[in-house]
């Protein structure tokens, strides 16, 4: 049973043979299965399963940090690397968009400030 | 005599007809055939997918299980041939491939059926080279 933390230092290549090992391993077992084989080796199908998930969760994870590691900085990005949130927010005006003011107003607020006064006692 | 040169420039302007006889076409048929219009090639900014899809149809995908039943190992025994549970979504094609990963096997023709119980079984038949015998006993389905 492969480990998640074991995995991760592991490069691609390497990922992807233990994957082609589990996937041989299970097909194995699956045929043990068939014919009646141990009751050990039918225990072992759940594990050697999620093993396999393990692998492919590793490999897909780093595959996916690789990718916007890449596409950092560029102008365009694919759309499953942008935030998802959701589809009203991503249309919303941006803060600075919000924020803006008309120059009319700007030079409202920078000579006619709200004051703020100390009563003396 | 201003007006008069004023006049004269007007007349010049007007013998020539505004309208252009360029675009007009005579139509001899009564159809309209759209025309072919200009049409780019896609030259995406960015990747529609960051990461193509995996492909689900690899051999381990395609091929579940072999079949161990009396009637699958006298197929073994007298037609040179492997009984497959296989994924319902493979054709022969597929199975004929997998089957060639897994086992390092040529099959001569693969023969397919959905079973009631909505399993497909795949009846390998194997070349002459390879004895179906032989690789049950590899595999492990004896």
């Amino acid at each position: 049973m492969v480990k998640a933390y074991e995995l991760r230092g592991l490069p691609k290549e390497e990922l992807l043979k233990t994957l082609g090992d589990l996937r041989k391993e299970l097909s194995e077992l699956h045929v043990a299965q068939v014919t009646g084989g141990a009751a050990a080796k039918i225990a072992k199908i759940k594990s050697v399963r999620k093993s396999i998930a393990r692998v492919l969760t590793v490999h897909n994870q780093q595959q996916k940090e690789g990718i916007r590691k890449a596409a950092a900085g560029s102008k365009y990005i694919s759309k499953d690397l942008r935030l998802k949130k959701t589809r009203a927010m991503r249309r919303a005006l941006t803060k600075e968009q919000k924020a803006k003011k008309t120059l009319k107003q700007q030079k409202k607020d920078t000579h006619f400030p709200m004051r703020r006064y100390a009563v003396k006692a | 005599m201003a007006g008069g040169a004023k006049a004269a420039a007007v007349a010049k302007k007007l013998t020539k007809s505004t309208k252009s006889k360029k675009g007009t076409r005579i139509h001899t048929k009564v159809h309209f055939y759209r025309t072919t219009t200009l049409s780019l090639a896609r030259k995406p900014k960015y990747a529609p997918r960051s990461v193509p899809r995996k492909s689900t149809k690899h051999s381990h995908n395609v091929i579940k299980y072999p079949l161990t039943t009396e009637s699958s190992m006298k197929l073994i025994e007298d037609s040179n041939t492997l009984v497959f549970i296989v994924e319902i979504k493979a054709n022969k094609r597929q199975i004929k491939q997998a089957v060639k990963d897994l086992y390092q096997i040529e099959c001569d023709k693969v023969n397919t059926l959905i079973t009631p119980r909505g399993l497909k079984k795949a009846y390998v038949r194997l070349s002459k080279d390879y004895d179906a015998l032989d690789v049950a006993n590899r595999v492990g389905v004896i």
